[in-house]
């Protein structure tokens, strides 16, 4: 694993320094790798290349990569420098234009990070606490935690292994300017030649420069906050098929009702939510010119029972209520007692009829939503007897004397950390700290596999809308993507510089979405297993994320009680909104894709007015050059808060007809 | 490192270390190496923690427990350290002694045979869901599941600084508080909001709850009435309605007043009772339609048709008690409310023309107050109010209803004058002294006090007995030249009173049961139940308890409630005989 994210690190900084001189250091490091797999031919003729003859040995291979790197820190200057060239920066940026002052101001952060870290690589210890107590709180509010983070290391031992530390020393911080800002920095730093400054600015910087206006606080503020700095627009540039396939033709004409016909028959559940009527993209669902051509993906066949299950989802689709601000929809509350503290995920199925609970003590339980309660299949013998010409062989099959209003399945030995129901509902992935994913027969009631692959912690797992695949989230800082018959994974997606908290499945089942403790929204291609989409801007971990109904647009929300809209079309932040007082566990888009509801810990539910925002952003002309204003007026948009009895939010769900579903967990405390 | 310091407890100190480390039989550990170990296990501590708290939110919970510190151990490859869980918070002991300084968690020693012989520990309940709506076409019914559409501290905020209530009007249009939907439209059409604040509508469904509370509060039935003021008491969403039930309090006392309908106004006091009572509701801003109300039924001159026979000086000491509940939860600096009602009574008090039954209300008033409002405002005034009442106790002509009233002075200032004296006054009490400062009362108050210093003396369960009753006892070879008023009182009219009454009333808890109840009920037990003597419904207990006057306690429940049930005669021959 480690390998990759090395390569993938190593990569871009070959090539930004291409053009001039190879830099030595990584230099050394390429030849440490080589060494390290044995690849002796190019090792030589590399070092034949560079000019070196003696690779320093005296490290290790095992830390070789890390400490390698760190030495790129060494240095002999005199502490003292450090802080009069930070000052010297500081009153420069301070005396800039009004225009570049808040551009030129984001490499302040960067630096002082870096700066510190050199003077405690260097056992400056007492120099780098004072520095860092001295310039802290020049720096933006949503750094602090890093900033806390950074300021326990205070000794060159601890900076190894550290995964923040790691972070910065081997990825440059990229900084988004505007040519004339970046020319008027680079012009400074040349006049003064503070080697301290120019040293740092040249090995850990990474500047990405664009023509046009600088950007002002707001527009900086929205972006920034993640772990290494915003976006390139490389990383956004490559296209994107967000929208929705039109789906293989299914006979069930006879099933649906006449409005329904043309549209109607696709009958998938993303493709059915679209053909109604939605506002966004009314009746031209026949060719989307923005969706995955329909075999990008392989998709599984439908079963018999699914067509059947599909044709019934768009019979109650059509007595859906379509809400807006004036109609809103009923919320009904299901809160969980006697859960103190112990329950760790809840889900409900696509159909709303069971309710899943995960809790830390290693159990899922399973409730029954509707009065049809949860049965078990025959056993072998007594399938024998069932015919198997019956056209109701789905019921004949289960037992009816021992159905149970809730069921338990135990299996993992840790706290399950989410669960995911399969669009058929007769299968359950459930992930847990063990780091083991579970797949479970609703029919039988009992575990099919174990999917291990994650070293670490699984903090999330979730079906494809098709079913078959599933994606997992983990703390080993990897996305991944499985399908239920292999016991590999299909692809590891690596790129993320934290645990990666959450996962989400586009409704076209072409790519997933993971958000992570670095503070970015990454958007993979399940197809090629690259990663097109990079968006940055929440500025604490994320644990929710959810597609809106007809793909184009995404929904980030977690620990910065912040709501983010995403367009998927060019990456670019929408809106941020505003509201929760804590934690943010829950998004859900309601059917229709009007409203999106939102729930936290701080016992509320938010619903925010999503037609509306879309309805402004579409008359907005786009592309990945021109940033969109970022709608911040959250009141604009927020329709209706309901607050729960001190039981905090922890999962959303909307009913084929609109009814929101909450799950809520009491706190007598 | 001082207390003040921010970094105080952030990291380990070299005292800990050397104690760790003499604890593992390290001796003597020199002082660079515990401040390198310590350093270092402060940053690896840290770095746990770090791990831990994603745990923590993974679980989707913002309290750090210790399976997370397990899991954070876990996934850096160390044994967790087993058996180590406690849902509560283990507050760190601080322990110094000699020179040194430290922490520590305070570990009890368990008694196995305690545990294994003791009763088994609850099971913990079964997990389970329920489910209820939380809003029903964005509108959030107002029921217990749910939290008040207003919370109480807002409401406190608002009456504080109305202010604030126009600023934030807008926002609170978004948090989903039952209104009609027609209004939530108009308002959107409307261009002009002026006035927004006036707008007092109320939902069919409201009003259909306001017109029922309302008669079942003052109607006949009292299951109803007993309903309705649970309802009042404890149903989350009434605040919308609270105006309109202040001014139907207001008004009804009003009318009732001049009908002299003691019944009706009993209930309407219940009912600001229940609203007191009610956890989610802030009622200051009707404060002002209130305190007149009860205030009204305290020291009013007549409260009901016939003051000689009917017991309103239960309404009036239950409207004190009102009173005292209302200054207790409202007085503020700015307001002085407290300061403004005892002014009230203690005019009252000074005006020499106050009629009896108004005087017995501002002392009762001011009694409920405190010990401290009855030494500067009811102790100087004592022999003031004896002169007055002397008159009528003695007098040979005065009307009947002067005579009950001067009684019942009489037996309310023994009452709430003896704790004090008992404090304020040394042992040696003269009669002659008690007569000098406190007129015809001295004899009874002397006596009292006595009573109480040799009750205070005897084991507890002789504090239930009926003081009042003792009294008279005592009372006889001590003040023989002074007729025992309150004998007369009860001896004479209080039968007629009950026996003849058609009425239901309330009789409401804690007033000092009167010895001539218990005449009654001892000869005549089915006439007081038949007459339908009612108590309030938190003390209908069927036990006699006859606490000691003396105990002016500020909580009403624990006040001394009578209650003339057959079987409590017992209790009560027993200090007669003694």
């Amino acid at each position: 694993m480690s390998s990759i994210t090395a390569d993938a690190a190593s990569a871009p900084t070959e090539e930004k320094n291409g053009p001039g001189q190879p830099d030595k250091n990584t230099v050394l490091a390429l030849l440490q790798l080589l060494r390290k797999y044995n690849l002796k031919a190019t090792e030589e003729s590399l070092k034949n290349e560079a000019k070196l003859s003696e690779l320093p040995s005296t490290q290790s291979t095992s830390d070789s990569d890390v400490t390698n790197v760190l030495s790129a820190y060494k240095s002999e200057g005199d502490p003292q420098k450090y802080e009069e060239a930070y000052i010297d920066l500081k009153q420069f940026i301070e005396g800039a234009l009004d225009v570049y002052k808040h551009e030129l101001h984001t490499v302040m952060y960067p630096i002082f990070v870096h700066m510190y870290l050199e003077l405690v690589y260097n056992s400056h210890e007492e120099e780098a606490v004072k520095f860092l107590e001295k310039f802290r709180k020049d720096q933006e509010p949503y750094y602090e935690d890093d900033i806390r983070k950074i300021s326990q290391v205070t000794k060159r031992e601890h900076m190894k292994g550290n995964e923040l530390i790691d972070t910065f020393t081997s990825n440059e911080f990229i900084i988004r300017m505007s040519r004339d800002a970046l020319s008027i920095l680079k012009r400074h730093l040349q006049e003064k030649k503070h080697n301290v400054l120019s040293n740092v600015v040249q090995e850990h910087l990474y500047f990405d420069m664009y023509e046009g206006v600088a950007r002002n606080k707001q527009q900086i503020d929205a972006t920034a906050g993640a772990m290494i700095g915003e976006a390139t627009r490389q990383d956004n540039k490559s296209k994107v098929y967000y929208g929705m396939p039109k789906e293989p033709d299914i006979q069930l004409s006879v099933l649906v009702e006449e409005e329904e016909d043309g549209d109607g028959g696709e009958g998938d559940k993303p493709k059915k939510k679209k053909a109604k009527k939605d506002t966004l993209f009314s009746r031209k669902t026949k060719s989307d010119p923005n969706a995955p051509p329909i075999d990008r993906m392989p998709l599984p066949e439908l079963k018999d029972a699914e067509k059947l299950e599909k044709a019934k989802a768009l019979r109650e689709a059509t007595k859906r209520v379509t809400l807006g601000p004036e109609t809103l929809p009923s919320i009904c509350c299901y809160t969980l007692l006697n859960t103190s503290q112990t329950v760790s995920c809840v889900e409900i199925c696509e159909d709303s009829s069971i309710l899943g609970v995960g809790f830390i003590d290693s159990m899922i339980k399973l409730w029954s939503l509707v009065p049809q309660k949860l049965r078990v299949m025959k056993t072998a013998e007594q399938l024998a007897d069932v015919d198997m010409e019956a056209e109701d062989i789905m019921h004949r099959i289960f037992d009816d004397r021992n159905a149970e209003a809730s069921r338990q399945l135990f299996g993992h030995s840790g706290p399950v950390y989410r669960l995911s129901f399969s669009p058929d509902r007769t299968l359950l992935l459930s992930c847990s700290e063990d780091t083991t994913i579970r797949l479970w027969s609703l029919m039988t009631w009992t575990c099919l596999v174990i999917y291990k692959g994650h070293t670490f912690p699984v903090w999330d797992v979730k079906f494809s809308a098709h079913g078959y695949y599933f994606a997992t989230a983990s703390h080993d800082r990897t996305a991944r993507l499985w399908a239920t018959d292999q016991h590999q994974p299909l692809r590891v997606f690596a790129g993320h510089f934290s645990d990666v908290d959450c996962i989400q499945f586009h409704p076209n089942s072409n790519y997933i979405a993971s958000g992570s403790s670095d503070r970015t929204v990454r958007l993979w291609d399940n197809f090629t297993g690259s990663q097109v989409r990079l968006m940055t801007g929440h500025k604490g971990p994320i644990y929710s994320l959810n597609f809106s109904v007809e793909g184009r647009f995404l929904a980030s929300a977690g620990s910065d009680t912040n709501v983010l809209l995403w367009d998927l079309a060019h990456g670019h932040l929408l809106a941020v909104f505003t509201g929760h007082t804590a934690t943010i566990h829950s998004l859900a888009f309601s059917r229709d894709g009007n409203i999106l509801a939102s729930g936290s810990n701080d016992c509320s539910i938010k619903l925010w007015d999503f037609t509306k925002l879309t309805e402004e952003v579409l008359e907005e002309v786009m592309n990945v050059t021109h940033n969109p204003e970022i709608k911040k007026s959250s009141e604009n948009y927020l329709l209706r808060t309901y607050s729960t009895k001190s039981s905090p939010v922890l999962g959303l769900h909307f009913t084929r007809r609109n009814v929101l579903l909450s799950v809520s967990m009491f706190d007598g405390n | 490192m001082a207390e003040a310091d921010p970094g105080y407890g952030t990291s380990l100190s070299i005292e800990s270390m050397k104690v760790i480390a003499e604890s593992v039989g390290l001796m003597n550990l020199p002082d660079d190496g515990a401040k390198e170990l310590a350093d270092d296990i402060s940053y690896r501590l840290k770095i746990l923690l770090q791990d831990a708290t994603k745990f923590m939110h993974h679980a989707k919970r913002e309290k750090l427990m210790p399976t997370d510190v397990d899991n954070a151990l876990k996934i850096k490859n160390i044994e967790p350290t087993y058996g180590y869980h406690t849902s509560d918070h283990i507050p760190f002991r601080f322990a110094s002694g000699g020179v040194r300084e430290f922490h520590f968690i305070e570990e009890k020693d368990l008694d196995l045979n305690e545990i294994i012989s003791g009763p088994m520990s609850k099971l913990p309940l079964a997990p389970s869901i329920r489910a209820h709506w939380l809003c029903i076409d964005g509108v959030q019914p107002t029921i217990p599941e749910n939290p008040p559409p207003i919370s109480k501290d807002l409401q406190k905020l608002e009456s504080i600084d109305p202010i604030t209530k126009l600023k934030s009007n807008k926002e609170k249009e978004k948090t989903g508080k039952p209104t009609t939907g027609k209004l939530q439209k108009l308002r959107n059409v409307e261009t002009v909001h002026v006035k927004q604040l006036a707008t007092h509508e109320l939902s069919v469904e409201q009003q259909l709850y306001y017109k029922e509370i309302t008669e079942a509060c003052v109607g006949s039935d009292e299951g109803r009435r007993a309903e309705a003021l649970q309802s009042l008491a404890s149903d989350p969403g009434l605040h919308e309605m609270l105006p309109r039930m202040c001014t139907f309090i207001a008004e009804g006392v009003k009318v009732n007043v001049v009908q002299n309908n003691l019944a009706l106004l009993i209930y309407l006091m219940r009912m600001v009772k229940a609203l007191l009572d009610n956890p989610s509701l802030y009622l200051e801003k009707y404060l002002h339609e209130l305190i007149p109300s009860v205030l009204t039924c305290i020291v009013s001159k007549q409260l009901c048709m016939r003051p000689e026979l009917d017991n309103h000086w239960a309404l009036r000491d239950f409207a004190s008690r009102l009173m005292t509940q209302i200054c207790k939860h409202f007085h503020t600096s700015t307001n002085n409310l407290q300061t403004r009602v005892t002014r009230i009574f203690s005019s009252a008090l000074q005006n020499i023309e106050t009629p009896l039954p108004s005087l017995y209300g501002a002392l009762q008033g001011l009694s409920e107050l405190g010990t401290e409002v009855i030494k500067v405002f009811i102790l100087p005034r004592v022999k003031t109010v004896a002169d007055r009442i002397e008159s009528c106790l003695d007098g040979p002509s005065l009307s009947n209803i002067d005579k009950i009233s001067a009684g019942h002075i009489k037996h309310l200032l023994v009452k709430v004058l003896t704790p004090i004296l008992k404090v304020t006054k040394s042992p040696p009490d003269f009669i002659d002294d008690y007569r000098n400062e406190f007129g015809c009362l001295g004899p009874a108050l002397q006596a009292s006090v006595i009573k109480a210093r040799t009750q205070a003396s005897m084991p507890t369960p002789a504090v239930t007995s009926a003081a009042v009753t003792t009294t008279s006892s005592i009372i006889h070879p001590a003040a023989a030249g002074v007729p025992n008023p309150t004998r007369m009182v009860y001896s004479g009219t209080r039968p007629v009173s009950l026996a003849n009454n058609p009425q239901k009333y309330v009789i409401v808890s804690s007033r000092p049961q009167t010895p001539g109840n218990i005449g009654l009920q001892q000869a005549t037990p089915a006439t007081a139940q038949a007459s339908g003597v009612r108590f309030q419904s938190n003390f209908n207990a069927p036990v006699a308890h006859i606490r000691p006057h003396s105990s002016i306690t500020p909580n009403p429940v624990t006040k001394v409630v009578v209650v003339c049930v057959a079987n409590s005669s017992t209790t009560n021959s027993g200090p007669k005989s003694s």
